[in-house]
């Protein structure tokens, strides 16, 4: 506030009709806008973000080798003939390079390259569902108790700063020794792991984003909380979300290997890469290439998946 | 600074109110779960009732719960059926003994994480650079067990330097740190490549802060400099810091399990096997109190090193 | 645009002609906004609007003038119904509204509100159109009224309509500001609530949309609230004005009579304090005295007359009494002591000092 507005800026006759230079000087402006109207594309966030995810070879690399690594654990009985399940004790405790067994076979002479592929459906499912409904329970919970501060908001938080409370492989290992082995256990204990940090992540975007001055537009339309919440709000915090939860698949595969390592997860013979580790151990001594095979993959697609986030955040950072 | 000490404690109560209760929880809300480990497998039903009401498993929830937190805060955590003893006295001595792990896994790895992810992020784009951002990003995706298993096969087994079980300090202490060695090394390389990534981000971020300019305006020496960069980029490490010793903690069930170190991984996975619920329940809590305690300061530390949050509590 | 002006005229001249224009769309009676904060760790309450009472007319403009942190953009939100207020009245039309509560929809698409910040104020993830037509979608209207009213404000806000498509980021802060009037006028309000609704945007811009803000006044038939910490810009747009200090009205009256002839020490000061570049109006650069020191704290603000810590003139009973509200001269409001009976001495020697 340096300089008075001058009278000449605030013509009262601009726009009331009168002068035409003033019409057409209007009349220009828009030509102008117009004009510059045709450079800019109109893009969606969502559009830019994916473009500039593709210019990334890394993370286009990364998200390839999760590709392939999915295609190849539900294409599984059409890349090899070898049966996961059931081996020839005969054939125990091939190395790799083996005839007939690339990556040799196990301590009951069953096919590793067989397990590993089957093997990929139970972990990468158990990398993935629970991250995705981590992702939902926490979005709703953060973005609820960021709108709501208030009693309700409190206590929701606390909730999760409690389970937060728990260092992230114990907690999914305590909850799972209570529920008992399998799958569905295991998926449930990651995901009762991950919903803390997601609603933290949330309810803080949400604070972030609720006292802007567009939610109070939102709220003068007379739009109830929930229409606020799901036009208004949803579409600002989810790309932190995304962003963040991308980083947990590695993570959640990490802790369900480990929930099967130690037996917690889906009982045998059905393979699954972090049972398969602990089974081959006692063969490290005699094998040890195969045994590290399924921790290989385990690392493989962890790193893939943190490779992609990486650059997925990189993309929705540069925002304009 | 006391006062503050004082508020974190505080706000500490309520958190390990509510881990007590979760663990409670967790191992007596679901059929079967309560009186596991305590009724012998083949006990008819009404042998199971009949041990159900004596141990007074039909009380509601909360006055089980009370009774079991007063008995738990007198130091009796239980009676596991299955070692014959008191749990209590299965955790004294495992804590010892994971408490010596974790704690020289986190001082070797985060001083190690310090200093690669200094050099990193002051040479920002060169090939150290490249290299520590590759491990660190690879130390990331790693689970620990297959970091151990790795370390097994290739010092135990190849070449037979270090031994793949675990010795106390029961046994001399030369024995102990030579198996504390490769539990060491599979748990601190995680945490170093954590601190490495966390240590270079902030690196490079208080790097391109603009006070650094104003720094060197003033005529201070380079080393001058960097002890201010590097005061300003240490407290994100502190905050993880916190989260990588709850890690190291939680891992160590694997990482223990492997190497057989008599800790309360070790426990917790032996009981975990032979559904020795109590003792999972035990475990459980005392690794989360532990968890909880180191958090809190952390907290403080960090209030102690960093003035804006120490502003922001105040 | 010309259907739109036409259709609003239409309704308009039965109730209100050009006969009777003074009476006021919006009654504001002692309202009062306290805001419970920690101060210290300690429990405290922020009384950032006291009992305020204004009168807002028909088709005119009423400023509200004060430093940042006097209280007027809570007053704002109070009016519009984002805020509930801690007590006092308020009639719209003649009738009640609720003050404290959730008001009835038909009641908030009434009043719509123009905000300050150009770049938070519309939503980054939405295009121009839909930021426009959210108030009208969630009144239920069709896919093609919706597109039709959109077609409709945003040209007559002067953008041209293939901005539909953009995202904000994509815009001037004057064309955002542009479409963030659209927005307010998508509903067809009758009171529209201006929050620094300039503040944010360069001198030559500002001025631009001041005009527009005139021209939509006439077109549309609307009511402003005009807020701003701005004494040039208020002045120009106003027709009346009210001056805020600490959460008070101190001074109401037409704009002219108040920029002419400034009664309280508080309006003397903030209109000494204004840069002019016309040299016949310097004495307003004359300081008054005590006016560079430090506005106190609305959570514990003085006793008495709130400004008697900053005020040349004070005297004893300004720490004791709150002062009345005076009619100091027809339609022109002061509340200060120099101005209660048996104040007449005093009158000179502020007129001596603002003079």
């Amino acid at each position: 506030m340096t300089q008075a507005v001058t009278p000449v800026l605030l013509h009262p006759g601009f726009g009331a009709g009168v002068p035409v230079e003033a019409r057409a000087r209007a009349a220009e402006l828009r030509d102008e806008w117009d004009a510059a109207d045709q450079n800019v594309d109109a893009q969606s966030f969502w559009k830019e973000t994916g473009k500039r995810f593709l210019a990334n070879k890394v993370g286009v690399a990364a998200a390839g080798v999760v590709l392939l690594l999915v295609v190849g654990a539900v294409f599984a009985p059409l890349i090899t003939s070898a049966d996961p399940l059931v081996g020839q004790p005969t054939d125990r405790l091939q190395n790799i390079g083996s005839p007939g067994h690339v990556l040799g076979t196990d301590e009951q002479g069953r096919d590793v390259w067989a397990r590993v592929l089957y093997g990929g459906r139970l972990s990468l499912l158990a990398g993935f569902v629970p991250t995705v409904g981590a992702a939902l329970i926490g979005t709703i919970i953060g973005v609820t108790s960021g709108m709501l501060r208030g009693v309700v908001g409190t206590i929701l938080m606390r909730f999760m700063d409690v389970l937060y409370a728990f260092p992230a492989i114990l907690l999914a290992i305590a909850v799972g020794s209570s529920l008992g082995p399998g799958l569905t256990n295991t998926i449930i204990a990651v995901t009762i792991v991950f919903i803390p940090p997601v609603a933290r992540v949330a309810e803080s975007a949400t604070r972030r984003v609720v006292v802007q001055e567009f939610i109070e537009a939102a709220h003068l339309s007379g739009a109830s909380g929930f229409r606020v919440a799901r036009s208004q709000i949803l579409p600002n915090v989810l790309n932190d979300i995304i962003v963040y939860s991308s980083g947990l698949v590695g993570v959640a595969m990490i802790i369900a290997a480990s929930l099967s390592f130690l037996s917690l997860g889906s009982p045998p013979p059905v393979p699954e890469w972090g049972y398969m580790l602990n089974s081959l151990r006692g063969s490290l001594y005699t094998t040890p290439l195969v045994t590290l095979v399924p921790g290989f993959f385990i690392f493989l697609t962890s790193v893939a998946f943190n490779m992609a986030s990486d650059a997925l955040r990189e993309a929705m950072d540069s925002r304009l | 600074m006391l006062r503050l000490a004082a508020r974190r404690v505080g706000l500490a109560v309520p958190i390990l109110v509510g881990v007590s209760i979760i663990v409670f929880l967790l191992m007596t809300i679901l059929p079967g779960n309560a009186e596991a480990g305590l009724v012998p497998e083949d006990a008819t039903p009404a042998q199971r009732a009949a041990i159900r009401d004596s141990l007074g498993l039909n009380d509601p929830l909360p006055v089980r719960y009370v009774a079991w937190l007063v008995e738990a805060l007198r130091g009796d955590l239980g009676y596991s059926l299955q070692r014959r003893r008191e749990v209590a006295d299965l955790l004294v001595q495992a804590w010892g003994n994971t408490f010596v792990l974790a704690a020289v896994s986190a001082v070797l790895g985060i001083t190690l994480g310090l200093l690669l992810g200094y050099v990193a992020g002051t040479r920002r784009g060169t090939l150290v650079d490249r290299v520590v951002s590759i491990v660190s990003l690879a130390g990331l995706s790693v689970p620990s067990f297959f970091v151990a298993i790795i370390l097994l096969s290739i010092f135990a087994g190849g070449l037979k330097m270090f031994p793949s079980g675990g010795a106390t300090f029961d046994e001399g202490p030369i024995a102990a740190i030579r198996s504390l060695v490769l539990p060491v090394a599979s748990g601190s390389l995680i945490t170093m490549a954590i601190t490495a990534r966390v240590t270079r981000a902030g690196i490079v971020d208080v790097l391109s802060a603009d006070f650094v300019e104003t720094l060197r305006a003033k005529g201070l020496s380079e080393l001058e400099v960097r002890t201010h960069v590097l005061r300003n980029a240490i407290s994100p490490v502190l905050t993880t810091s916190g989260v990588q010793i709850g890690a190291l903690l939680g891992g160590s069930v694997l990482v223990e399990t492997i190497f057989r170190w008599p800790g309360m991984g070790q426990l917790l996975y032996t009981a975990i096997s032979s559904r020795d619920l109590v003792v999972v329940q035990g475990a459980t809590l005392v690794i989360a109190l532990t968890f909880v305690i180191i958090n809190l300061m952390v907290d403080i530390l960090q209030a102690a090193v960093d003035p804006r949050v120490r502003g922001a509590v105040a | 645009m010309p259907e739109a002006i036409t259709s609003v005229q239409a309704e308009q001249p039965g109730e209100n002609g050009n006969s009777l224009p003074k009476r006021p769309l919006l009654e504001l009676i002692d309202i009062s906004k306290e805001f419970d904060v920690r101060d210290n760790g300690r429990r405290a309450t922020l009384s950032a609007v006291n009992e305020v009472s204004l009168k807002v007319r028909t088709g005119r403009t009423l400023g509200i003038v004060g430093e940042s942190g006097c209280g007027k953009s809570t007053l704002a939100r109070v009016i519009v119904g984002l805020h509930a207020a801690s007590s006092g009245e308020m009639l719209f039309e003649n009738r009640q509204i609720e003050t404290t509560g959730r008001r009835p929809r038909k009641i908030v698409e009434q009043m719509q509100m123009v905000f300050q910040d150009p770049s938070s104020a519309l939503n980054p993830r939405a295009t121009v159109g839909e930021s426009i037509g959210f108030p009208l979608r969630v009144q239920g209207a069709s896919k093609k009224e919706i597109d039709a009213r959109v077609k409709q404000v945003i040209t007559d806000v002067g953008l041209p309509a293939s901005y539909v498509g953009n995202y904000p980021h994509q815009l001037s802060g004057g064309q955002r500001q542009r479409v963030n009037i659209a927005r307010a006028l998508a509903l067809q309000p009758k009171l529209v609530v201006l929050d620094e609704a300039v503040s944010a945007l360069d001198k030559s811009i500002q001025a631009q949309v001041l005009n527009l803000l005139a021209d939509l006044q006439r077109d549309y038939q609307l009511t402003y609230v005009f807020i701003s910490h701005d004494l040039n810009v208020v002045e120009y747009i106003s027709d009346e004005v009210a001056v805020m200090y600490l959460g008070q009205v101190v001074e109401e009256g037409s704009a002219k009579a108040l920029y002419e002839n400034p009664r309280h020490p508080y309006t003397q000061l903030l209109l000494s304090s204004i840069p002019t570049l016309d040299p016949a109006q310097s004495n307003r650069d004359e300081p008054i005295g005590a006016g560079d020191s430090e506005i106190p704290s609305p959570i514990s603000p003085p006793s008495g007359c709130r400004f008697r810590t900053r005020c040349p003139f004070v005297m004893d009973i300004c720490s004791e009494v709150l002062p009345p509200r005076v009619e100091a001269a027809p339609e022109h409001i002061v509340a200060c002591h120099l101005y209660s009976e048996g104040a007449e001495r005093n009158d000179g020697a502020v007129a001596a000092a603002a003079s």
